[in-house]
C-alpha cells in the first residue's frame, strides 16, 4: 500500500472515530442536530436542561 | 455563585426572544404558545456571574399541563434569585393575572412590559410610575424583538437581587378574604418558608391539592383552616377558587384602568382581520393551506424550480460532479479545434456522439476481425495498427445516448403535422409509421471513425471560468498522492459520496425551511393550528395536538416534546404517536431525492406526502380514539392568533440557518461515520477479506440485507440494497439517501441519480411504484432512533413506547404494501396473494376508522 493510501486511511479513520467518540461522549446529536450545550430547536432530551 | 434570573410570563409573550437577546443564544422562537417546554439556561452577555433562565410560558401558578408544572415547581421549590416577569403590553389585563401571583412568591421581581413598540404604534400609553406603585415592584418598558430596554431590565433585576429587596405585596383581596388568609398564614407559620407563606396561604385557601402536597402542608392544618375558608365562601356566596380569581381580576382591572390609556380604535376591521376572513374561511381555509404546501414543494422540488436548480448544481457540479462554470462567465469556445464556436453543452453532446460512433465502430471492427476465430484467439482490444482492408468494409450503426441518467438513447421525432399535433397534446406518437420514438441512429464508416477518434473531451475552461467540484478535487488529490483504488473508493463512494449525497439536498432544505420560517413568522402557522382544530374537533381530536405537528415539520424530537403542552394524558400519548407522521426535515431529503429521480414530471407527489401525513394523523387519531385507552372528549384549545406582520429578514434567516446548520452538522457527525462503516461492511466479507467490486455479493452488508430482504419483497424493494437503506434510515432518516447512493454505486449510469434509478429498475418491473413504496415506507415507519428514544421517555413507560413504535411500523408497512400492490394491480402487474392481503389490510383499516366507538369519544 502506498504512503498516500495510508495517509488517507489514517485521516478518514481518525475523523470517523472522532465523530463516533463525540456522539458517544456527549450523546448523539438529536434529530435537530444540536450539541448538548445549546439546543437549536429548544428540544434536547440529552442536554443538561432538567424538567 | 452565579445570580439566577428567571424569565417568567404568559405563553407567547416574548420570553424566548428576550432570552436570546440577553444571552446571545439562538433558541427556537415560535409564533404560537408552547414552544418552550423545558427550562433553558444561558449566561447574560458580558456577565459570567448572571444566569438567565427561560421558563415555559404559564398563565397562572395553578398548573394544568406538564410544562406549566416545570415552571411552577422551579419558581416555588428551587427559587431563582430574581424574577423578570415579561408582560405583553398589548394584553396587559390577562398578563397581570400571573404577575399578581408571582408577587406573592416573595422573590425580588421586576416587571418588563414587552412590545412597547406595538403599544406606541397603536397610540396606547402606560403610566409606569403608577403601575410600579400599584404592583410594589420596578416596572420597565421593553421591546424584546428590537432589543429596546432589555439590558436595562436585566440590570434592574440584578439590582433587586443586590438590594435583597422582596416585592411589596399589593393589596389584591378584600377584607374578609384577607382575614381568612391571615388566619391561614398564621397557622402555616414555621411549617413553610416565611417568604412563600403568603402564596402557600392562598393555595391552601383555593384548595389546590397539588400545591399543598408540594409545600408539604400538614393535613391537620388544612383541616383546621377549612372552617375559615367555608366562612368566607358563605359570606361571598362563591367557592374559594372563584373568589380568588374574581378578586384578582377586579384588582387588575382597577390598576389597568388607572395606568393604561388605550387609544380609541376605528370600528373597521384591521388588516389582520381582513386576511383572517379569507385564510380561516370555513370552506377556503383548507384549500389555502394545501395550496401553500404545494407552493412550498413546487419551489423546493419541481423541475425548473429554485430548489431543483440549486440541488442539480450542488449534486452535479459543486459537490459530486466534475465542476461548474461560474455564472456570467460562460461563452462559446474560442480555441481552435472541433469545438470552436460551440457552447459547452453542445460540445459535450458532440463529444458524446463522436464517442458513441467510435465505440460502435470498434465493436463492429472487433466482431469482424474475430469472425470464425476460436474463443482463445479472439482479439479483445483494438490493435495499434488497424487493418485498413477490413476497416474500409465496416459501416457501424452509431447510437447517441441522450439521457445519461437513464441510459435512454435519443429518439427520432418527425415534423409531420399529425405527429406534431399529437406531441403538442402531450400524447405519444410512437408507432405512427414515421419512425418516431425509435432510437436515432447513423452510419459510421472508417472515415467517420477516424474523425471521431480525433475528438477529445471538451476542456471546460475553454467555455468560461471553470470551478472544479469538491469530489473532483478529492479524486485528483488522491490520484496525485498515489492512493490505491480501494482506498479511493472508500473516500469517493463511502465517506465523501454519502456526505455529498446528503449535503446535495441542502438547497431543498433551505427552500422548505425559508418558506416555513416565513409562514411561522408572519403569523400564518398559528392560523393553521386554528384551521386544523376545526377539522380535528369533528373527529374528537384537539387542535392542540396539531401544534407539535407543526413543530415536527422541522424535527420529530421537539414535536414529541411539544406534546407536553397537552393536559390530557391520553391525548398527549396519542399526539406523540401521531406527531412524527408529518415528514420532518430529514424526511424532506428522501422526498426530494425520489421526486428528483422518479417523479420529475409529477410535481404533486412531494406535497402529497405532507397531505398523506396529515391524513394518517386524522384517520389514525379517529381509529385510536375509538379504543378504550384513548377515548374521551377532545381537550379545549384556546390560543391567541397574533396579528399578521411582515417577518424580518434576520428572523427568517436565523430560523432557516439554525435548521440548515443542524442538518449539515448531522451529515458530518452521523452520516459520515455511518457511511464509512457501511462501506467497510459492503467491501469486506465475514473473514475480513477485501472484496473486488464484482464480489460485493459476498459482503457482510449483502448478507445482512439479504437476511431481512424478504420482509420488503411484498413492498417492491425486497433486495439487500433496499433492506440496507431502509434499516440504516433509523440512524437518521436522510441516511436512506446516503445508503442508496452507496449501494447503488456499482449500477450503470453516470450519476448517483442514474445509479439509484437503475437500482430500482433491477428491483421491480415497476420501478416507479417500488420507489413510491420505498418512500412511503421510510417516511411513515418509526422516526429515527433519537426520536424513538424521546418517544419512550415522553410516553413514561416501555409498554407505551413499544405501542407507539409498533403502531408507526404497522402504518408505514401497510401504506407501502397498499401503494405497491394496488398500484401494480392497476398498472397491469396481475393479482397475487399479496394483492389480496393488501386489499384485506385496507378494508381492516377502513373498518378501524368507521367502526362504532366502544366508548364515548
Amino acid at each position: 500500500m502506498s504512503n498516500g493510501s495510508i495517509v488517507v486511511l489514517v485521516v478518514i479513520g481518525t475523523l470517523a472515530a472522532l465523530a463516533v467518540w463525540r456522539n458517544l461522549r456527549k450523546g448523539a446529536p438529536c434529530s435537530c442536530g444540536c450539541s448538548d450545550e445549546e439546543c437549536c430547536e429548544g428540544c434536547c432530551g440529552h442536554a443538561k436542561k432538567d424538567s | 455563585m452565579a445570580t439566577k434570573i428567571a424569565l417568567a410570563g404568559n405563553p407567547n409573550c416574548g420570553k424566548t426572544t428576550l432570552f436570546n437577546d440577553l444571552t446571545g443564544s439562538d433558541q427556537y422562537v415560535g409564533n404560537w404558545p408552547g414552544v418552550t417546554v423545558e427550562k433553558k439556561d444561558g449566561l447574560l452577555s458580558g456577565r459570567k456571574d448572571v444566569v438567565i433562565q427561560d421558563l415555559p410560558g404559564i398563565y397562572s401558578l395553578s398548573p394544568y399541563s406538564l410544562e406549566e408544572v416545570v415552571a411552577r415547581n422551579y419558581l416555588v421549590s428551587e427559587k431563582p434569585d430574581a424574577i423578570l416577569n415579561i408582560v405583553d403590553g398589548s394584553n396587559l389585563e390577562r398578563n397581570l393575572y400571573l404577575t399578581t401571583q408571582l408577587l406573592e412568591l416573595g422573590l425580588p421581581m421586576v416587571v418588563a412590559v414587552n412590545m412597547v413598540d406595538v403599544m406606541r404604534r397603536n397610540g396606547d400609553t402606560l403610566d409606569i410610575a403608577r403601575l410600579e406603585k400599584a404592583l410594589g415592584c420596578p416596572v420597565i418598558e421593553i421591546s424584546a424583538l428590537k432589543g429596546e430596554g432589555t439590558k436595562e431590565a436585566a440590570l434592574l433585576a440584578i439590582g433587586e437581587v443586590a438590594k435583597k429587596r422582596m416585592s411589596e405585596r399589593p393589596h389584591v383581596f378584600t377584607g374578609s378574604v384577607e382575614h381568612a388568609l391571615a388566619h391561614i398564614e398564621e397557622s402555616l407559620h414555621g411549617k413553610v418558608e416565611n417568604a412563600t407563606s403568603r402564596w402557600a396561604a392562598i393555595k391552601v385557601f383555593e384548595r389546590d391539592t397539588k400545591a399543598v402536597e408540594m409545600l408539604k402542608v400538614p393535613t391537620d392544618i388544612v383541616a383546621h383552616v377549612e372552617e375559615h375558608i367555608k366562612d368566607c365562601e358563605k359570606e361571598m356566596d362563591d367557592d374559594a377558587e372563584s373568589i380568588i380569581t374574581t378578586q384578582r381580576y377586579a384588582y387588575i382591572q382597577k390598576i389597568v384602568g388607572e395606568t393604561f390609556k388605550k387609544s380609541p380604535r376605528k370600528a373597521s376591521l384591521t388588516l389582520s382581520d381582513k386576511i383572517d376572513k379569507v385564510v380561516t374561511h370555513r370552506i377556503l381555509a383548507l384549500p389555502i393551506f394545501i395550496l401553500s404546501l404545494c407552493v412550498m414543494w413546487w419551489l423546493a422540488v419541481a423541475d425548473g424550480g429554485p430548489g431543483t436548480i440549486l440541488t442539480d448544481w450542488a449534486n452535479d457540479g459543486f459537490l459530486g460532479g466534475e465542476g461548474w462554470h461560474l455564472p456570467f462567465t460562460t461563452h462559446e469556445c474560442t480555441a481552435d479545434g472541433a469545438y470552436k464556436g460551440m457552447e459547452f453543452e453542445d460540445a459535450q453532446d458532440e463529444f458524446a456522439k463522436q464517442d458513441a460512433s467510435k465505440s460502435k465502430w470498434e465493436e463492429a471492427y472487433l466482431e469482424k476481425v474475430n469472425e470464425g476465430k476460436p474463443d482463445g484467439e479472439k482479439v479483445e482490444k483494438m490493435p495499434e495498427k488497424i487493418d485498413e482492408a477490413i476497416a474500409k468494409t465496416i459501416v457501424a450503426k452509431g447510437v447517441f445516448v441522450e439521457d445519461e441518467e437513464t441510459g435512454e438513447p435519443k429518439t427520432k421525432e418527425c415534423d409531420c403535422e399529425k405527429c406534431t399535433k399529437k406531441r403538442e397534446a402531450g400524447e405519444d406518437c410512437e408507432g405512427c409509421g414515421c419512425g418516431c420514438g425509435e432510437p436515432e441512429m447513423w452510419d459510421v464508416d472508417y472515415a467517420a471513425y477516424q474523425k471521431a477518434a480525433e475528438y477529445e473531451e471538451p476542456d471546460p475552461s475553454q467555455f468560461g471560468v471553470w470551478v472544479p467540484g469538491i469530489g473532483a478535487l478529492i479524486s485528483s488529490a488522491m490520484e496525485k498522492m498515489g492512493v490505491n483504488e480501494t482506498v479511493a473508493s472508500l473516500v469517493n463512494d463511502g465517506a465523501w459520496g454519502g456526505v455529498a449525497t446528503v449535503l446535495g439536498f441542502v438547497p431543498v432544505i433551505c427552500v422548505v425551511f425559508l418558506f416555513l420560517a416565513f409562514l411561522e413568522d408572519c403569523g400564518y402557522m398559528a392560523r393553521v393550528a386554528f384551521i386544523m382544530d376545526r377539522l380535528f374537533r369533528k373527529f374528537g381530536l384537539s387542535g392542540k395536538s396539531f401544534i407539535p405537528m407543526i413543530v415536527g415539520k422541522g424535527c420529530g424530537v421537539p414535536a414529541v416534546m411539544a406534546a407536553r403542552t397537552i393536559e390530557s394524558e391520553r391525548d398527549r400519548r396519542m399526539t406523540i404517536i401521531l406527531a412524527t407522521f408529518i415528514p420532518c426535515g430529514a424526511k424532506t431529503v428522501i422526498i426530494a431525492m425520489f421526486a428528483a429521480i422518479f417523479f420529475r414530471d409529477m410535481w404533486y407527489v412531494a406535497p402529497l406526502m405532507d397531505v398523506v401525513g396529515i391524513a394518517i394523523i386524522v384517520l389514525g387519531g379517529i381509529a385510536l380514539k375509538k379504543s378504550k385507552a384513548f377515548s374521551g372528549e377532545a381537550a379545549p384549545f384556546v390560543m391567541e392568533l397574533p396579528a399578521y406582520h411582515m417577518p424580518t429578514f434576520g428572523g427568517i434567516f436565523r430560523h432557516t440557518w439554525n435548521r440548515v446548520k443542524a442538518y449539515m452538522l448531522k451529515a458530518g457527525m452521523i452520516i459520515f461515520p455511518a457511511c464509512v462503516f457501511l462501506w467497510f461492511i459492503m467491501h469486506f466479507d465475514w473473514g475480513f477479506n477485501l472484496l473486488a467490486d464484482e464480489e460485493i455479493e459476498k459482503s457482510m452488508l449483502h448478507d445482512m440485507g439479504s437476511w431481512i430482504a424478504w420482509l420488503f419483497a411484498p413492498l417492491g424493494f425486497g433486495t439487500w440494497q433496499g433492506a440496507a437503506a431502509s434499516v440504516s434510515a433509523e440512524i437518521a432518516k436522510e441516511q436512506a439517501t446516503a445508503t442508496l447512493g452507496l449501494v447503488a454505486a456499482n449500477m450503470d449510469g453516470a450519476s448517483t441519480a442514474a445509479h439509484v434509478s437503475n437500482l430500482f429498475a433491477s428491483m421491480s418491473d415497476f420501478p416507479k411504484l417500488a420507489a413510491l413504496s420505498f418512500m412511503l415506507f421510510n417516511l411513515f415507519v418509526p422516526p429515527c432512533m433519537v426520536a424513538i428514544a424521546v418517544t419512550f421517555r415522553e410516553m413514561g413507560s416501555k409498554a407505551w413506547g413499544w405501542f407507539a413504535v409498533g403502531f408507526q411500523l404497522l402504518v408505514g408497512y401497510m401504506l407501502a404494501l397498499s401503494a405497491y400492490q394496488l398500484g401494480m394491480l392497476f398498472a397491469g402487474g396481475g393479482f397475487g396473494i399479496w394483492t389480496a392481503i393488501a386489499i384485506v389490510v385496507d378494508l381492516w383499516c377502513l373498518w378501524m376508522v368507521v367502526r362504532p366507538a366502544k366508548c364515548k369519544m
